[in-house]
């Protein structure tokens, strides 16, 4: 497992205060809910209560009338806390999951913000394991929080009351048992916060290990490495299962000092209320009753103490959504454009992802509006980094991108993305109808829009043989698409979009046999009328651009039409002939 | 896990979790009753020591009665911590194995039919796994329930007939109504876990394609789309969780007019002289307790009814079928070794229309295609996930249909065009198991150009790759791929545009790579080269023209290249 750098994770402090947030933002279901739990546990009581009452009246000989009414009392009281327990779940249901929801949005939201190669040193896992098995940890503890804490509260304050009541002295003697309980915590919490901060992560692991394989089934299953795949997610399974085990037993272990303060504080009363007695100070009725209190106080404080440890366990879940969901959104730009397109300039472009090892060293270079430019290189001569700079993806660590005389760096990203976009070679089919795969630019785009950005790509033909058209969903385990046909896809998103600059990096490359010329016609018709930098490894488009780069090691090398590049007898012409040679 | 033991019905996942712990749950069982017997002895031993001490004041007698309450307490504590303890080990051991049993058949050697994106796979693996660990862990309190409530019962019985008979009709009757709201909370929760996997599989969906999203800055269409599903899991939710709400209401609100009844019975019972109040006191305190077990018996039936819900999309997705057929023949012993034929006969597919196909051990064939359909269909009848409509596949010989899994791997490798790579080290991802000299290492990364790469990265080999490696760029990936395919030094191999992403140059020292490595006719490799490059077709042996479903045309790409369909195909 290598050193991954995960996502954020917030301090307490952020996590109390977004939790505080999430609450208040649902306050009047919460209410209710709350409100609902107080009154069934107000109801929970009317029974013992009554009970006690029917004793009483056979004691007394009463009417059986009496008897009757005391009953009707009882079933009256659970019919009203069935209604009051229902209501109070659902109540809760809809303070806590619409909170959840949004909570787990927000995550993907800002998720979605972070600078792609953040996301993926983090490993998609680290993500998917926060929106899937941390919401779902708050969830369920959130159904079992609340509940537990009002009727639990209910149940002490009242039992604690009467204990009190009946005898000042015996309740000071159950309350020697509170020590205790605090030293139980106190032993508790220190040791099993660590573990439920690594068992999330372990779960993250473990979402890592399962996206991968799956991702890569059609791999694994080539290379026979099905076994080797699952044992990787049967280890990163069972080191998640391991240190749940581990943290239960410290949960069990934390049990037994409950226990332990109950005996003390039940020895406590007993022997106080023996000794009251001797003393005669008070009766064995009220050390009976008293005695008695006190026991039925062991199960609602038992639910309060383990509500610390759910806390702190959804806390463990919480921190790492709140870790996400509180980074700072991108910083507010200002800059703007005039209507009419402008040149998209490079100045003295520098970078390197690791320091000292520059990918690209003092690039210059401009593109007009309209002017389709080549970019043309060996594998690594840095001709991706310098695309994704030049449509502001992917800030230069030294030198400035203009567009249209205004920074990239200034302008809104919505702004820029409606400019400038960027087909990058890593194809994507998502999940989904034709028409949502397009309109990804723009969700408001109409059926006749769509249908345009289509036919410019040639993919109109296809698309109205699948068998329900744009409505037809593929991607995923649906409708299979070629590599030529996600391509096709993307470009259409460019039609669609319209902007004034395409980077088109190696947009052609996954074509692969067959349908090359196709795409290639495709990319064509796209970039007709507008600014284009694209990347190619098939030379015929830069045998149909404007202007050709080559890049070697981080440098433009040469720079000219493709004839005057021929005839120079450069690396061009050495690519050139490679190309061309068979 | 064999085929055998893969349950078929969801309440068979359920049974089979408590089956195969028996032996454990028996023990955790035992403990939970024991601390439960000793809950249940503590008002018993208050009313002890209260009376034979308290009242008396003798200091024996309560040293005596507070050392057995210590003793009563040790035994409680201990038997819930080690039962307790047993229990929980057991139900994340079956979590675990669950989740192992799924990623096992979705990633099985002869993979799986599911339509199931990565994302609800892992929503399967995790959060339905959960739901049915979580069935057998409330299986140590329904039997807690059931012997408090059988013990109650056979108590009041033998106090009193009448109110016997009261609990023993009563008892069944509520849970009979509570079981009126399970269906409704079986289909919700089925729903809701739908939904659930649904938008996690769109998350997964959307992370993975993050940089293509962020080129054409379709985040905010993408965040709508995930809280479009995200909303509609949490309105199956509030659903779900709100009937869960019902049952328990209902539940609560049952076991206490239970309780009305019984106590306006005792209490008449008592009027009437029938009972003393003494057994009245009884009474009325077991039938309060009585209402616990009651309660938590409904509960356990919506429990229930949620993991039967995901038990039953386990047990769905692990019977899906597998995508390549198996059979018994497992090539040993036939002397086939490095020199299996691969052969079609008169094989019919998508793409493919009758099509003939054969090349002798060492040679290197060329395939170029006009249709990438036909390209897809090849691929797929090779690795065995696509059935020919008609025809038959040999592989030396064998039909390929019944050739044994490890058969396949031993003799043929059919390596994707879509680029996986997966955490490790560059090293890890070409030679996973260390097998190759670094002799034999040098020839394959020359082979294929992934010397390069290796000579760019700071530490080599040894260089990290992130999962996906992202990290390199497009030309960089697809030459680590193919130095992984030529390592895995298959007898027979296929090679579906193994160089899209790579320059001119380059591709050209690759065909002559691949023609080193795959082509000396003593090591009789057989190498499938379907590709429209003419760097690479110029490497070949043979080529074969693939046009409207049929083989157009046959011969040496320079015989080839006179043909206008081939040029057509392949000429820049």
């Amino acid at each position: 497992m290598s050193a991954r750098e995960l996502l954020p994770i917030a301090s307490r402090k952020e996590t109390t205060g977004l939790a505080w947030r999430l609450v208040a933002s649902q306050r009047l279901p919460l209410i209710a809910s709350i409100v609902s739990f107080v009154l069934a546990g107000l109801c929970a009581l009317v029974a013992p209560w009554m009970l006690g009452r029917i004793v009483d009246l056979v004691i007394d000989g009463a009417p059986e009338r009496d008897l009757t009414v005391a009953a009707l009392v009882i079933g009256a009281a659970a019919a009203a806390g069935g209604l009051f327990t229902w209501a109070s779940v659902a109540f809760l249901a809809r303070a806590g999951e619409p909170a959840l929801a949004a909570l787990r949005e927000d995550v993907l939201d800002k998720a979605l913000a972070l600078d792609s190669a953040r996301v993926e040193s983090a490993g998609t896992g680290d993500l998917l394991s926060r929106v899937g098995d941390d919401a779902r940890t708050v969830a369920n503890s959130l159904t079992e929080i609340v509940p537990t804490l009002v009727n639990s509260l209910v149940v002490v304050s009242f039992t604690a009351a009467g204990l009190f009541a009946l005898d000042w002295r015996l309740g000071l003697a159950g309350l020697g048992a509170a020590p205790f309980y605090v030293l139980g915590l106190r032993w508790y919490l220190p040791k099993s916060g660590p573990f439920y901060a690594r068992e999330r992560v372990a779960q993250g692991e473990r979402a890592q290990a399962m996206v991968s394989g799956l991702q890569g089934a059609p791999t694994v299953r080539a290379f026979g490495m099905s076994a080797d795949q699952v044992a990787t997610i049967e280890a990163r399974s069972d080191e998640a299962r391991g240190i749940s085990v581990t943290v239960f037993k410290l949960l069990t272990r934390f049990g037994a000092r409950s226990n332990r303060a109950e005996l003390i504080g039940l020895l406590l009363v007993l022997t106080t209320g023996f000794l009251l007695v001797r003393a005669d100070s008070t009766t064995v009725g009220a050390v009976t009753a008293a005695a008695l209190y006190f026991h039925r106080l062991f199960n609602p404080i038992n639910a309060l103490l383990y509500i610390f440890d759910s806390v702190q366990s959804t806390g463990a879940s919480l921190s790492r959504l709140a870790g996400v969901s509180l980074l700072p959104p991108p910083p507010a730009r200002s800059g703007s454009l005039a209507d009419e397109p402008g040149p998209l300039v490079l100045a003295g472009i520098d970078h390197a992802y690791v320091e000292g090892r520059p990918v690209l060293s003092s690039v210059t270079v401009t593109i007009a509006p309209g002017e389709r430019v080549a970019l043309v290189g060996a594998t690594g001569a840095g001709k991706t980094t310098l695309g994704a700079i030049a449509a502001g993806v992917l800030p230069p660590v030294a030198g400035t991108v203009e567009l249209a005389g205004t920074s990239l760096a200034e302008l809104p990203s919505p702004l820029l993305r409606s400019r400038v976009a960027l087909i990058s070679q890593d194809f994507h089919v998502f999940a989904g109808t034709v028409r949502d795969a397009v309109t990804l630019v723009d969700a408001e785009a109409s059926d006749e829009a769509v249908r345009a950005a289509l036919a410019m790509v040639s993919a109109l033909g296809w698309i109205d043989a699948l068998p329900d058209g744009l409505d037809t969903v593929i991607g995923g385990g649906a409708h299979p698409v070629t590599p030529a046909q996600a391509q096709q896809l993307a470009l259409a998103r460019i039609a669609l979009a319209d902007p004034w600059f395409v980077v088109l990096d190696e947009a052609t490359a996954e074509a692969g046999s067959a349908g090359a010329r196709d795409l290639e016609q495709a990319a064509l018709a796209v970039t007709e009328g507008r600014g284009a930098l694209v990347v190619a490894h098939r030379l015929t488009q830069s045998e149909s651009a404007d202007r050709v780069l080559v890049m070697h090691e981080g440098r433009v090398v040469e720079e000219g039409g493709h004839d005057e590049l021929l005839a120079a007898g450069g690396r061009y012409a050495e690519l050139w002939a490679a190309w061309s040679a068979n | 896990m064999t085929e055998e033991t893969r349950p078929a019905t969801a309440w068979a996942l359920l049974l089979r979790g408590l089956r195969r712990n028996k032996a454990q749950l028996a023990g955790s069982f035992g403990l939970l009753s024991l601390w439960q017997a000793c809950e249940t002895l503590v008002p018993v031993l208050i009313g002890l020591t209260i009376d034979r001490a308290v009242a008396t004041g003798e200091i024996r007698e309560m040293v005596i009665w507070g050392l057995s309450l210590c003793a009563l307490f040790g035994f409680l504590s201990y038997g819930y911590r080690f039962g307790a303890q047993i229990g929980f080990s057991v139900v994340q051991r079956e979590m675990h194995r669950i989740r192992v049993e799924i990623a096992a058949h979705s990633l099985h050697p002869r993979g799986a039919r599911t339509t199931l994106r990565p994302g609800e796979t892992l929503s399967l693996a995790t959060a339905d796994a959960e739901l049915v660990g979580q069935f057998i862990r409330s299986m140590g309190f329904t039997i807690a329930a059931v012997i408090s409530i059988i013990g109650a019962s056979w108590y009041l019985l033998t106090l009193d007939l009448v109110l016997g008979l009261v609990v023993l009709i009563g008892v069944p009757t509520v849970l009979l109504l509570t079981q009126a709201v399970t269906p409704a909370i079986s289909r919700h929760t089925e729903h809701q876990q739908a939904t659930v996997a649904e938008a996690t599989g769109v998350a997964t969906d959307l992370v993975r394609g993050l940089r293509v999203l962020k080129g054409i800055g379709a985040e905010p269409v993408a965040g709508a789309r995930y809280r479009a599903l995200s909303g509609r899991a949490r309105d199956a939710s509030v659903r779900s969780t709100s009937t869960y709400g019902a049952m328990t209401g209902l539940t609560d609100g049952l076991a206490g007019i239970f309780l009305a009844v019984v106590a306006l019975v005792a209490g008449h019972r008592a009027l009437s002289g029938d009972i003393t109040i003494g057994e009245l006191i009884a009474v009325v305190g077991l039938t309060q307790f009585l209402a616990e077990p009651l309660g938590m018996l409904g509960d356990i039936s919506a429990h229930t009814a949620r993991a039967h819900a995901s038990a039953r999309r386990i047990v769905d997705f692990l019977g899906t079928p597998h995508l390549v057929p198996v059979g018994d023949a497992d090539l040993d012993g036939t002397g086939l070794g490095q020199a299996a034929e691969l052969r079609l006969v008169s094989v019919a597919a998508p793409g493919l229309d009758h099509v003939s196909l054969a090349s002798r051990p060492g040679e290197v064939l060329g395939i170029a295609v006009t249709d990438p359909t036909a390209a897809a269909s090849l691929m797929g009848l090779v690795n065995g996930s696509l059935s020919p409509d008609s025809g038959d596949l040999t592989l030396g010989g064998f039909p390929m249909a019944k050739l044994t899994s490890r058969a396949r791997d031993e003799h043929l490798l059919v390596n994707p065009h879509h680029v996986d790579l997966f955490e490790g080290t560059l090293r890890s991802n070409i030679d996973a198991t260390a097998a190759l000299s670094s002799h034999e290492l040098d020839r394959l990364l020359d082979a294929s150009a992934c010397a390069d790469v290796v000579s760019l990265v700071p530490e080599g080999l040894d260089q990290p790759v992130t999962p996906d490696g992202a990290t390199f760029s497009g030309g960089q990936r697809q030459r680590v791929a193919l130095a992984r395919a030529l390592a895995a030094d298959a007898p027979v191999l296929l090679l579906h545009d193994p160089t899209t992403a790579v320059d001119a140059v380059t591709e050209h020292r690759i065909a002559a790579g691949i023609r080193e490595l795959r082509g000396d006719p003593a090591s009789r490799r057989t190498t499938w080269l379907i590709t429209s490059s003419p760097s690479l077709l110029a490497q070949c042996d043979r080529v074969v023209l693939l046009s409207d479903g049929v083989v157009a045309a046959e011969g040496t790409h320079h015989d080839l290249a006179a043909l206008p369909a081939y040029a057509e195909v392949v000429l820049r």
